[in-house]
């Protein structure tokens, strides 16, 4: 009979948790100052490969711990607990220009976790792993519920946490990728917030075009929130990514409707017509195409697109006139959008105005335009369709991995903090009664 | 409008119990709002208070520690379990809490002060799961189908409800989810994600082998249950979560053994082929094989142990027998049915049977005990103290005094549980203090024993040791 050691033991906790929850990952019984490679695989529902690997030695007791040991190479480097999740990135010979997004919130994201012999950087399929775990990584806490919203000509998907309520609630934009984007939604409710995610950058949501994209149709989702029997009607914040940034600014002034009690506004900019409409930022953005620019990949950088920053009020959103808390996110490295810009521009607006105490900028060095829920690969750049003439391009978003990564680890812990203090703990009423 | 406001503030004057009157009132509101189209009126909405749980989805013996958040301080809360079980029964669990100062309750740290259980007992909502009223009698709470979880409904209610009397009660009069504050939902799995389930039909080797995800190979369990029959793979799923190889074994009972369901039709050479087929499995370490039994399954792991030339590193117990009553065959010829000669058998005033005589080592002829004398390995024997099914205690002592007279204490561990049953399974799961035995010819309810809170906790302790003891002596 032969003699066949027990094999290194892999721990991974927890084995099924939500994706922006951190995980221990430590692998014991090993040699003494042995080299491995901790190796992360995603299959992806498009199919695509997606891995990150670091490379790490055991220490005199054969074990090798990530939350305190340092990797020395690979995807990733350093101390980084969570590395072999955000440092993912399509394995060599995918298609060009991915983009890892779950469209199917109901299924986790299966990751499987190995350890290696050596300080491997390739050829991972060949090799026989050591061990290997798997972990599921959720949008949806068990109980959340999701419904198709189709009512009063919204298309949508709203998000409700398990319980009878009633809870606060978001509206959840996204940007000029267009679609109906789920998973930020669906991960909100699991942390107790009423969540509608929006379709608006489509022709279906659009009459045909997405420059008629009116302000009644945002009127018109928040009101299905307010009106909602399990949704605090008083306590609904708007959460807007990009383009859905200058919906919820110039909304949140303007609109007699929508009375948020709080904004998220991240990489987006205040330039756009005064009390226009999206379709007036887009009649913006195409007259000054031409200062589009291209990275040595002939990736597009459409920052400038909104620059200068216009010193014209009738111009921008007059955030002197907000009359709530509003988080500013922006990435310092964004090639998208002139995040920062604005930023500083519209701080500069508010302190004029007297309201900038209600103002929050979180900056990021390093990170990027697509600052997501954490843990998701970073991506410097990837293929985007313009909706609309539906031209197909290889877009640059910015953002170095690391920093871009931990930016969203920590602007998603912010996000979250901000949303509980003004939409659970606060007791002020911001609006005005109508009584 | 002015007067409507100041009419609802009166009323919640009065009522003393301030934000939960409003959040009624508020979704009234709400819901005339809706009704009536968008009238402009200010609705002073507070967010309805947080029930947390963490993790929402665990493995079944991972404790979950459950939170509630944004309550009225110092004020009387229940937290209600409930779920179906796979046959559609409803089991449910009741605690009463008080909040603390800042409207927080902390089901980990805080004590029940009524209800299903009093005291701190983090799990004790999924333990102190019983039938609901109006449901079967005789249930047991045991999970067919590891590859889904069970999906546990909690909830927060105003107030301390009283538990439901188990008997005689109108099921309809139960005002439920009218006073629900909050909820959350929970998923408790077998199954680790990775762990492979694999059905064995080889060999005439019946039973379900479980994988750990990866290469391996692995030290490995082979598993066995008692005379209950059939193929039962919970605690092998388990196994497997926790980076062991574990096969569950049919051996009684079951439709894919040759001969009749109410015989044991199988005898050494069985149960060797299925040593055999675990040890040369590629992805386990053949030298690194342990058994564990309950109930009947002890004395088959202590005949493995000692009798087929196999060479297992270690051997667990659970509430069982040193001996058959009725004479396992070694010729794989038919052994008498169980139910044959029930001279043994006992009642009490209900009528419910009791197997505990039939175990008795004075019961059982000698030929018929495994040769404990024999065993090269360590023996870790659990017992409940109040095991009305199997004379656990007694099988113990032989069983230490017959290792003691070969000179091999030193192999022998016991961990004895006051208040225990027979059925100490994994931990967090509900005992039956009886169930349903059979119902033909006619109804039979046998009697397990345990009470529910003492026996919860020799299970969590139980379980604690087994893995640490297969952690040592397979892994170490």
């Amino acid at each position: 009979m032969s003699e066949k050691a027990a094999s290194p033991l892999l721990l991974l906790h927890p084995t099924r948790g939500l994706i922006d929850e951190k995980f221990s990952v430590m692998v014991q019984n090993l040699p003494q100052i042995q080299d491995i490679t901790l190796h992360a695989l995603i299959h992806s529902d498009d199919g695509d490969y997606w891995e990150a690997f670091g490379h790490y030695v055991s220490d005199a007791t054969g074990l090798v711990n990530v939350a305190n040991d340092s990797s020395l190479g690979g995807t990733y480097d350093g101390v980084e607990p969570m590395g072999l999740l955000w440092s993912m990135r399509p394995v060599p010979g995918s298609r060009i220009g991915l983009r890892l997004r779950k469209k199917e919130v109901h299924t986790p994201m299966v990751v499987h976790i190995s350890v290696y012999r050596g300080h491997m950087s390739q050829g991972f399929r060949e090799q026989a792993a050591l061990a290997s775990v798997v972990t599921e990584r959720w949008y949806m806490a068990p109980g959340v519920r999701r419904v198709d919203i189709t009512e009063g000509g919204v298309t949508g998907t709203l998000f409700l946490p398990p319980g009878p309520g009633p809870f606060p609630a978001l509206l959840d934009l996204w940007g000029g990728g267009g679609g109906l984007v789920e998973y930020r939604s669906a991960l909100l409710a699991s942390h107790g917030f009423v969540s509608l995610a929006l379709e608006y950058m489509t022709p279906r949501t659009s009459g045909g075009s997405t420059s008629h994209v009116g302000n009644k149709y945002f009127e018109a989702a928040f009101t299905i929130l307010k009106q909602h029997p399990q949704v605090c009607g008083d306590r609904i914040a708007i959460l807007g990514l990009s383009f859905g940034t200058s919906v919820a600014l110039g909304m949140a002034v303007y609109s007699t409707v929508i009375q948020p009690r709080c904004l998220v506004c991240v990489s987006g900019s205040h330039v756009q017509q005064v009390k226009g409409s999206l379709s007036d930022v887009f009649s913006e953005i195409n007259k000054n195409v031409r200062n589009t620019r291209y990275d040595e990949e002939n990736r597009v950088i459409w920052r400038d697109l909104l620059l200068p920053i216009p010193t014209d009020p009738t111009k921008k959103v007059d955030v002197g006139q907000m009359k709530c808390p509003v988080l500013m996110i922006v990435g310092e490295d964004d090639q998208n959008w002139p995040a920062t810009e604005s930023a500083e521009d519209m701080k500069q607006m508010m302190e004029r105005a007297g309201n900038s105490h209600l103002l929050t900028t979180l900056s990021y060095p390093g990170a990027g335009h697509l600052i997501e829920p954490p843990y998701s690969p970073h991506i410097r750049a990837s293929n985007f369709m313009v909706a609309g003439t539906r031209q197909k391009l290889v877009v640059l978003w910015g953002g170095e991995t690391a920093p871009h990564s931990h930016a969203q680890e920590d602007s998603w812990k912010k996000t979250l903090a901000f949303l509980e203090e003004h939409l659970y703990r606060s007791t002020e009423v911001t609006s005005p009664s109508n009584l | 409008m002015l007067r409507a406001r100041m009419c609802v503030s009166a009323l919640c004057h009065r009522s003393g119990t301030f934000v939960l009157r409003w959040v009624n009132i508020c979704r009234k509101i709400a819901c005339v709002q809706s009704a009536v189209g968008p009238v402009r009126w200010k609705t002073y909405c507070s967010p309805a208070p947080f029930l947390t749980a963490t993790p929402t989805r665990a493995l079944i013996d991972e404790p979950i520690t459950l939170e509630g958040h944004h309550l009225p301080p110092h004020s009387p809360i229940t937290v209600r379990a409930y779920m179906h079980n796979e046959d559609g029964d409803l089991w449910e669990a009741l605690s009463h809490y008080n909040t603390d100062e800042m409207g927080v309750v902390n089901m980990t740290t805080d004590e029940s002060v009524g209800g299903s259980y009093v005291g701190c007992e983090p799990m004790g909502l999924f333990w102190a799961l019983q039938p609901a009223p109006g449901e079967r009698e005789g249930l047991r709470l045991r999970k067919k189908n590891v590859e889904t979880p069970y999906s546990v409904q909690l909830s927060l209610l105003e107030g301390h409800i009283p538990v439901p009397p188990s008997e005689g009660s109108n099921k309809e009069q139960w005002q439920r989810g009218e006073q629900e504050l909050a909820a959350v939902t929970v998923e408790r799995w077998y199954m680790a994600p990775g762990v492979r389930r694999i059905e064995i039909r080889q060999n005439g080797v019946v039973g379900t082998l479980f994988l750990p995800p990866g290469p391996g190979p692995f030290p490995a369990m082979v598993d066995l249950w008692g005379m209950g029959g059939g193929l039962i793979e919970y605690r092998s799923a388990l196994f497997a979560s926790r980076g062991f190889a574990s096969l569950s074994l049919a051996y009684f009972g079951h439709k894919d053994i040759p001969g009749p369901l109410n015989t044991i039709n199988v005898g050494d050479a069985y149960f060797k082929a299925a040593f055999q087929f675990l040890q040369d499995h590629p992805q386990v370490c053949g030298d690194r094989l342990g058994i564990i039994g309950l109930s009947f399954g002890v004395y088959l792991a202590l005949r493995i142990a000692t009798q087929i030339g196999v060479n297992p590193r270690c051997v667990i117990g659970v509430n069982g027998p040193i001996g058959s009553f009725n004479k396992l065959s070694d010729s794989d010829g038919q052994t008498e049915s169980f139910e044959g000669d029930q001279k043994h058998w006992s009642y009490d005033e209900q009528g419910y049977v009791s197997f505990r005589e039939v175990s008795m080592p004075n019961n059982i002829p000698p030929e018929n005990k495994a040769k404990v004398e024999n065993l090269c390995c360590p023996l870790l024997y659990i017992v409940g103290e109040d095991d009305l099914s199997c004379a656990a205690i007694e099988n113990a002592d032989e069983i230490e005094k017959k290792l003691k007279d070969a000179g091999r204490s030193h192999l022998f561990t016991r961990l004895s549980y006051l208040g225990a049953g027979h059925l100490i399974e994994p931990p967090y799961t509900p005992n039956a203090r009886s169930s349903m035995w059979t119902t033909r010819p006619k109804k039979l309810i046998t009697l397990w024993g345990g009470h529910l809170a003492p026996h919860a906790a020799a299970q969590e302790d139980a379980w604690k040791r087994t893995l640490e003891f297969m952690e040592r002596h397979l892994r170490g």
